[in-house]
């Protein structure tokens, strides 16, 4: 073959190109169809992925059981927004009582004033405060006419700030003990044991 | 997805594998902790008991005279404790506490108050058979100006020791030893 028939030749062979096309070329000469389509991208991976849900169901079972267990149905027990209750390890469980709360300022019986803390503090002594002393007889003489067949229980919760004197802590005690109520319960914040077990 | 995998399949048959439809039990957990979350207390509030000691009604029968009982006046000082056991007027025993208070921001502890109670009652407690169903006295004396979290630090450390007591319906339950009670000056 002369030398221009050899040229004419080159330019004819699509391989003799010094660019070529951009593309996939790695295993093209494999004749096998399924190779073709996994190089060619036609085999791709199905797009619907199922999710594994075994830890998000058990995560969730989890945290149910968690708070059923911790679950309370005595429902929560108001407890006046300027009183800071103290903490104790030794405690009962929470009973239905007259709610007596005794801050800086004031005493309340379930919420309606019953006097002044300033008042005792002033006077300096232990004192019946009369306020209360009507307001928890009366309260008193509503249970029992309600319930007449029962002894009264004579049970008052006194929910008392951590800041409140021990003077009027006494006189609303005894107030509370003259109206009828010698049972007192002071409310405080329950503190698990720092040992886990029992006194005693 | 949770499924049911039983092998097998092929042969042109439908699959024998079955797939559970898992969405309605995980609405169900979800809409019960809602449920749970939104009605939890968090706070757990408790009670320390007291009593006033009130006289009840008069006894018209005629009693018999009987010696009185021990009780245990706590008396609270500026840098100690002191624990005086009386029989009527008659001073049986005496000892006094350091007062070292562990506190921890709105939590104050009598730990050695605690220990020295229970140990005089083991001594001189009148009330410690389980089948006997009255408790111990205890008399606070504190000053007017001591604030409320150290008064109860004190009452928690009177009720720290309990002892085993029969119940009417059978069961042992563990009380504590002592019933607290105001000295009211």
């Amino acid at each position: 073959m002369s030398d221009h028939a050899k040229v004419i030749k080159k330019h004819h062979d699509h391989h003799a190109h010094a660019i070529a096309k951009p593309g996939k070329r790695l295993m093209h000469h494999v004749p096998l169809a399924f190779v073709l389509k996994k190089v060619l991208g036609h085999g791709g991976r199905n797009v619907n992925t199922a999710l594994n849900l075994t830890s998000y169901i058990d995560f969730l079972l989890v945290t149910v059981i968690f708070l059923l267990m911790s679950f309370s149905a005595g429902g929560e027990i108001t407890v006046d927004k300027s009183i800071t209750l103290p903490n104790a390890e030794n405690v009962e469980d929470v009973i239905e009582a007259p709610m007596v709360a005794v801050n800086g300022q004031s005493v309340m019986v379930d919420g309606t004033p019953a006097g002044n803390t300033r008042a005792i503090r002033d006077a300096g002594k232990v004192q019946k405060v009369d306020e209360l002393f009507e307001l928890l007889k009366r309260k008193k003489e509503l249970w029992s006419s309600f319930h007449p067949d029962k002894a009264f229980p004579g049970v008052a919760i006194l929910q008392v700030d951590v800041d409140v004197e021990a003077l009027v802590v006494k006189s609303v005690f005894q107030t509370a003990a003259f109206a009828g109520y010698p049972n007192i319960s002071f409310m405080v914040r329950k503190r698990a044991k720092a040992g886990g077990g029992e006194g005693g | 997805m949770g499924g049911v995998d039983v092998g097998g399949g092929g042969g042109g048959k439908r699959a024998v594998n079955a797939e559970i439809n898992m969405i309605p039990f995980i609405d169900l957990l979800m809409v019960t902790i809602a449920f749970l979350l939104i009605t939890a207390v968090w706070v757990t509030n408790s009670r320390m008991n007291a009593n006033a000691q009130v006289p009840g009604p008069p006894n018209t029968e005629p009693t018999e005279v009987t010696t009185p009982e021990k009780i245990l006046h706590l008396h609270i000082e500026e840098f100690e404790f002191k624990l005086v056991w009386q029989q009527g007027s008659t001073v049986v025993a005496e000892d006094k506490v350091p007062k070292q208070e562990q506190t921890d921001k709105e939590f104050v502890k009598f730990g050695d108050l605690a220990v020295k109670i229970a140990e005089q009652w083991q001594q001189h407690g009148g009330h410690q058979d389980p089948s006997d169903q009255k408790t111990d006295q205890c008399v606070v004396h504190a000053d007017n100006k001591l604030p409320f979290r150290e008064l109860v630090g004190v009452l928690d450390a009177i009720y720290d020791k309990k002892r085993e007591q029969n119940q009417a319906d059978g069961t042992i339950k563990n009380v504590p030893v002592f019933n607290m009670s105001f000295s009211i000056r």
